[in-house]
């Protein structure tokens, strides 16, 4: 019982600090206190924080960029020791190669793998559809929109296949319009592809409307000051309907008034 | 083909009118200079001792290459003194560049990844920058001699140091996102070279490339005059001093137009191809 427990949660992190001295000052800043979390296998955690309170720096060592000391950080059981596909990451933007076509960069993950050409190009092609990038197979970066950008972006991660997702704020640099399609589209994808994902943003409506479940963090130094489960299932969210649905409001107005504890004092 | 396809051909249609109108305007100022020159000879203004008339600098190449046969250009016999210096010269510049550009290109991506070597290399590479490719042909004359060892370490001084300095900046340039986004894919260190580090360094790489040949040809020439024995350069030398202008003014229009051929040949398309292409310069729209 217990043995299969394990095996069903992904992303374990226990007891996770973190400190670092300031670019400028020097000063020794303690970014992270004490963090402890668990996702479950095909589960879309969301973390909410405050601005600075070290919500990038956790990504950052799940994906290996940024080497931890105290604490442990798990995935399908294996200790993080660097960056590895099997921690696919978006990130905020500017991440997909120009010098690439779409196909190309979605492929890419593949391509470091060694998986040969006729099965990569399936494939590819299998999560082009799937982000609806059909008949841009061949361009390149610039001349795709925004949002284009982050659906070549999510489609590079899933093509590698990873165990664990994680998502640096992916939607913060594009418009408010493209903002909501991306948000539908991304729980429509997690759905069908099962993946489980880690999501960080500061957006209170991003995090109720996307997440299983929602990690709010403190301010600086970060640690999990409360979770909020959203009962309300993922293939009925859509922003016409869940902006009525008190499963959806309920769930933020109490992330954002937890949220909001640990702004308040900053910002009068 | 869709919409948004069709008025993307279209632009690049429009571009291509354009480009060519620049070209149309770019040829005006040499035709100007053509008319004043061919007009000199018809007045009589200047005597030819001065400026030659465009006729004998034709004629000067036939004087040079006297008995000498397209087989003869190739295998550069001694008959064919025209091609042979032009030869010579496009030889160096070529040696120079095989030789240079991929240790510039080398060491400007280590360097460019690696704080401490280019903390070694910054300094020394401004001290032989600030030297200017002349500066060092009378100590090159002193150690190799007369001849291509000279003329290619001269070179090899300018081209190395400006491809490496301009790969460096290049690299130091690139996001850090790309490398990150590559490594989270599973990529290697060598992922990262090949396929984040150089060709995200690239147009930083072609000015120094570009910089390096422009600087690297006018350097050579000078170090032909003064030490070397073949070469458009010594030929330019040699014609002066016996008072044979025409052939001076021919050495002189040829390096300039070898210069424009390569530049337009060669590093415009390779720009095309690959910046322009990715995006990665800011174009007028």
């Amino acid at each position: 019982m217990e043995g299969n427990a394990v095996m069903r949660e992904k992303l374990i992190v226990e007891g996770l600090s973190h400190h670092y001295p300031d670019e400028y000052t020097g000063m020794d800043i303690h970014a992270l206190d004490n963090v402890n979390l668990k996702v479950t296998e095909g589960e879309f955690a969301a973390v909410v924080g405050p601005s600075g309170c070290g919500k990038t720096t956790l990504l950052n060592i799940l994906a290996g960029l940024l080497p931890h000391k105290v604490g442990s950080v798990r995935v399908d059981g294996h200790e993080v020791k660097g960056p590895g596909p099997d921690r696919g990451v978006v990130f905020q933007e500017h991440a997909i190669l120009p010098w690439r076509t779409v196909e190309r960069n979605i492929g890419h993950g593949l391509e470091i793998q060694g998986l040969p050409a006729p099965e990569r190009k399936r494939r590819v092609q299998e999560f082009v559809d799937l982000v609806g990038l059909t008949g841009f197979e061949n361009r390149y970066p610039h001349e795709l929109s925004g949002g284009m950008k982050q659906r070549v972006a999510l489609a590079r991660t899933l093509c590698a296949n990873p165990v664990v997702m994680l998502m640096d704020e992916p939607f913060a640099a594009v418009d408010a319009q493209t903002r909501i399609t991306l948000q539908e589209e991304l729980n429509r994808i997690a759905i069908a592809t099962r993946k489980t994902i880690l999501f960080i943003t500061h957006n209170v409506d991003e995090a109720a409307f996307l997440g299983d479940r929602c990690f709010i963090f403190t301010r600086r130094p970060g640690k999990l000051k409360a979770t909020v489960k959203i009962n309300l299932p993922r293939e009925s969210r859509v922003w016409k309907n869940a902006v009525a649905d008190p499963a959806f409001t309920g769930a933020r107005d109490e992330i954002l008034s937890l949220v909001r504890e640990e702004v308040r004092d900053d910002d009068g | 083909m869709s919409a948004a396809a069709t008025t993307f051909m279209a632009g690049r249609m429009g571009l291509d009118r354009k480009r060519m109108r620049g070209i149309g305007l770019g040829a005006i100022p040499f035709l100007v200079l053509l008319g004043a020159w061919e007009l000199n000879t018809f007045m009589g203004w200047l005597k030819p001792v001065y400026i030659p008339p465009l006729r004998a600098v034709v004629d000067a190449v036939f004087t040079l290459q006297e008995g000498c046969s397209a087989l003869g250009i190739l295998g550069m016999h001694e008959s064919c003194l025209f091609t042979n210096h032009i030869l010579s010269s496009l030889g160096r510049v070529g040696l120079g560049l095989v030789v240079g550009v991929p240790l510039g290109i080398g060491l400007g991506v280590l360097a460019g990844m690696s704080r401490r070597l280019s903390n070694a290399m910054e300094p020394v590479g401004v001290f032989a920058n600030a030297i200017s490719g002349i500066a060092w042909v009378p100590l090159a004359i002193v150690w190799f001699g007369v001849g291509w060892f000279t003329t290619l370490f001269i070179l090899l001084n300018t081209v190395f140091w400006l491809v490496f300095f301009n790969t460096l900046l290049g690299v130091r340039s690139v996001p850090r996102t790309y490398e990150h986004s590559v490594l989270t894919l599973g990529g290697n260190r060598w992922h990262i070279i090949s396929q984040v580090y150089i060709p995200g360094a690239l147009p930083s790489i072609v000015t120094g490339v570009r910089m390096g040949i422009g600087f690297g040809w006018r350097a050579l020439i000078a170090a032909e005059m003064i030490g070397g024995n073949t070469g458009l350069g010594f030929m330019i030398f040699v014609s002066a001093n016996e008072y044979k202008v025409e052939e001076v003014f021919l050495g002189v229009l040829l390096i300039g137009i070898i210069w424009m051929v390569t530049d337009r040949i060669i590093l415009v398309p390779l720009e095309k191809w690959t910046i322009e292409r990715w995006g990665l310069v800011w174009r007028p729209s």
